[in-house]
Order: C-alpha cells, then sequence, then structure tokens
C-alpha cells in the first residue's frame, strides 16, 4: 500500500495462533481480503469452525450464543462490519457482559485508495470506544504478540468484548 | 379449523411438551409469555438485540450438538435478520428449530403491521433461503403436529405460527446480566450426550 511499510506475511499465522492458544474454536465471518489470510489458518485446523454469516450482527448474535453454551468465539471482518454490529454489541453483549473477540481489518486509515472506505475508517476506533470495547493496534508481529494473549485474557476476566484492529503496518492493507 | 391461537395458548402447549430442551425467546412479548407461562433455567430470555434471537440460538445450537435448541421468534425480528435463515440452511444443524410467532404486528412497540400483514410469507422464504422444513401451522392442531416433528425429527426446521395480535402480561424483571448467567449455570450443568434429544 502507497505510503504503508509492507507487513511481513506471516502476520496472519500469528493472529490465527493468538486466537487458538487462548481457546478460541468458533469463528464468524463476513470476509474482506486481509482477514480471509487468518480463515485460510483456522479453516485448515480440524478442531476450528468457521461460520461464514450473511451480515456482520448475526456473527456476534451466533458468537453470544456459543459462550452462553461454553464456547469462546471470536468474529473477522472488515471495520465496515463494525457498522452492521453496533446495536446487538451494545444491546446484547455490553448489556449482557458477553464476551467476544473481534479480529477487525482496519480500511479508510493509512494509505487507502478507496474514499467510500474512509469515513468509517476514521470513526472505527471512536465507535469502539463509544461502547467502553477494549482495542490494541499492533502494527508489527512483535506488537502482536505482546499484546495479543493479554487482550483476550481481559475479554473474558471482564466478561466483555475487546477488538483487535488490524492496521495496513501490520497486515500491508490492501493494494489500490 | 380450530380458533384462533394466541401466543400464550401455542407457548403453553409447548412449555407442557418440554423436557431438557434449550428455549431461547425474542425480545418482548415471546418472553414475557414463556416466563409467563413456564421458568425454567433452560430458558434464555433476550432483552435487545431485536432480530438476534434466531442467531443466538444459533450459536448455541452449534457449541451443544447434544442440546435441542428451540428458538421463538417475532415475525418483525426474524424480517430483520432474514440472512438469518440462510445461515440456518448452510450450517444445517440437526438440533436446531426456529419458531416464529407471527402476529402480523410489531406488537411490542404498538401494533404497526409488519410485512407479514401484506402477504410476506416466512416459511416460503425459509424454504427459498434452503430450509427444506419449513411450514406456517394455524390452529391448536396444526400446531400439535409441528411440535411432534420439532421435538422428534432432525432439524433445522422453521414453524411459523399465526398467532393473534395482543400484548402479554409478565413478571419478567430485566436482569440483563443475572439472567443469561443463570441460563449459562443450566445448560453447563447438562451433561453432554452423544445425540439431542
Ligand atoms: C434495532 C431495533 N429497532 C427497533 C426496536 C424497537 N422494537 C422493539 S420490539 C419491536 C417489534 C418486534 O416485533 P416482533 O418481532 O414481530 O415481535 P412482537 O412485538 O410482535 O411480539 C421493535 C420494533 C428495537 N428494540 N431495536
Ligand atoms: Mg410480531
Amino acid at each position: 500500500m502507497a505510503g504503508v511499510t509492507a507487513g511481513d506475511p506471516s502476520w496472519s499465522k500469528h493472529v490465527a495462533d493468538v486466537l487458538r492458544r487462548n481457546g478460541i474454536r468458533m469463528f464468524a465471518t463476513v470476509p474482506d481480503s486481509i482477514v480471509t489470510q487468518v480463515l485460510e489458518h483456522l479453516g485448515a485446523d480440524a478442531a476450528c469452525r468457521v461460520v461464514t454469516v450473511t451480515r456482520e450482527e448475526e456473527g456476534v448474535g451466533l458468537l453470544a450464543g456459543a459462550f452462553l453454551a461454553g464456547q469462546r468465539g471470536a468474529l473477522l471482518m472488515q471495520n465496515s462490519g463494525l457498522g452492521n454490529c453496533v446495536n446487538t454489541l451494545g444491546s446484547l453483549n455490553v448489556a449482557s457482559q458477553i464476551p467476544v473477540v473481534l479480529v477487525i481489518s482496519h480500511r479508510g486509515d493509512l494509505g487507502e485508495f478507496n474514499p467510500a472506505q474512509v469515513p468509517m475508517g476514521q470513526a472505527t476506533p471512536k465507535i469502539l470506544d463509544a461502547l467502553g470495547i477494549r482495542s490494541i493496534v499492533p502494527r508489527s508481529i512483535a506488537e502482536l504478540e505482546a499484546q495479543g494473549d493479554g487482550l483476550i485474557k481481559l475479554a473474558y476476566t471482564r466478561a466483555l468484548p475487546v477488538a483487535f484492529l488490524l492496521p495496513a503496518e501490520l497486515t500491508g492493507g490492501k493494494l489500490g | 379449523m380450530s380458533a384462533p391461537l394466541t401466543r400464550a395458548i401455542a407457548t403453553r402447549l409447548l412449555a407442557e411438551r418440554l423436557g431438557n430442551e434449550v428455549v431461547v425467546a425474542n425480545l418482548g412479548q415471546a418472553s414475557f409469555d414463556l416466563h409467563a407461562v413456564a421458568d425454567r433455567p433452560l430458558n434464555c430470555y433476550t432483552f435487545g438485540a431485536m432480530g438476534q434471537c434466531s442467531s443466538i440460538a444459533l450459536g448455541i445450537a452449534l457449541a451443544r450438538p447434544d442440546v435441542r435448541v428451540i428458538a421463538l421468534d417475532g415475525d418483525g425480528s426474524l424480517l430483520m435478520n432474514l440472512g438469518s435463515l440462510c445461515t440456518i440452511a448452510t450450517t444445517a444443524p440437526p438440533n436446531y428449530a426456529l419458531v416464529v410467532w407471527d402476529n402480523e404486528v410489531h406488537q411490542t412497540t404498538g401494533g404497526q403491521p409488519t410485512a407479514t400483514a401484506a402477504g410476506s410469507d416466512l416459511a416460503a422464504i425459509a424454504r427459498g433461503a434452503g430450509i427444506e422444513k419449513a411450514m406456517t401451522v394455524r390452529g391448536e392442531d396444526e400446531l400439535q403436529r409441528a411440535y411432534d416433528r420439532i421435538l422428534s425429527e432432525p432439524g433445522p426446521l422453521v414453524v411459523n405460527v399465526k398467532v393473534a395480535k395482543g400484548k402479554s402480561e409478565s413478571g419478567l424483571d430485566r436482569d440483563v446480566i443475572g439472567g443469561p448467567r443463570r441460563f449459562i449455570r443450566a445448560l453447563a450443568a447438562r451433561g453432554r450426550q452423544s445425540g439431542a434429544s
């Protein structure tokens, strides 16, 4: 991506491994070209279940159900999908203290080529903050490894959603 | 044909036949009636997230294939999350049934008509999404035959139940944190078996 240092291609395996080693086995997604790289690792793992939903909000509901039934879940999506989830994250997960791990590729920020991505891209951190969702923005594999386990542990200690907001510096972004 | 059903009667007829199934109820009327008729720890009431009842139940069914899961949704709420029918069809859990209380209105917010009042057919939409066992029932006899199937056949099933308009009275308190925790404990305590029962 222009103006952004390209990511180390092994980033996606590190993300998948952080999720798996913290006991997450149920995954919901509406894919994009970035999170699909994580999904390739998860889809190849017989211990993991990946459900492709039609709208990200459905994934939030589905993973809330999985948590009520004793399973940890993560929702993999583009930040545009965060907009599709807001009401359920607020009125179900935050209100009822139901944790979920959000793995969000961050479009619409540094190096973005598509003007339609920019408004939600700029609003994304504020939407997470407004819901009280703790997030990390790992800009390197080293930062991901340093913070990822702690973020997931916090989700279940606090019983609230958390977010990995994955910037183009980590993932290489999407080339225009 | 039997007399028009009320949601409270339809809920009671189901409750009378329940063993250790999980029941997930939509926000508002569906949760109020279920609580009034048969409060039990394996009931999962919801208080927000309009549209997500069927998805929450799907997540439970996928995580616990040994437990039969029945969702009690509303027509307006399912209409808000029609894509859920496609995900139910795609994942096809045999331990899953979706019952829709189709009163053709948004009862909880004052009775404004939904699209089913104008003819949108939720059972046909479910079939179009790929769920073969999808039906509309009217009256007690048809409803009991649908419950026979829900409680014995492999799913997924979608049963759209035409019910009369009308509000429910309920003492369900909005314990949005404690309610789900009671459910989590009850489901965890239900031992795992090899097939849905
Ligand atoms: C996202 C969202 N939009 C609107 C509402 C207001 N609301 C609460 S219940 C309801 C109607 C639900 O209709 P239906 O599912 O048919 O259930 P009924 O009330 O008829 O039992 C509405 C519109 C809401 N809670 N959330
Ligand atoms: Mg209704």
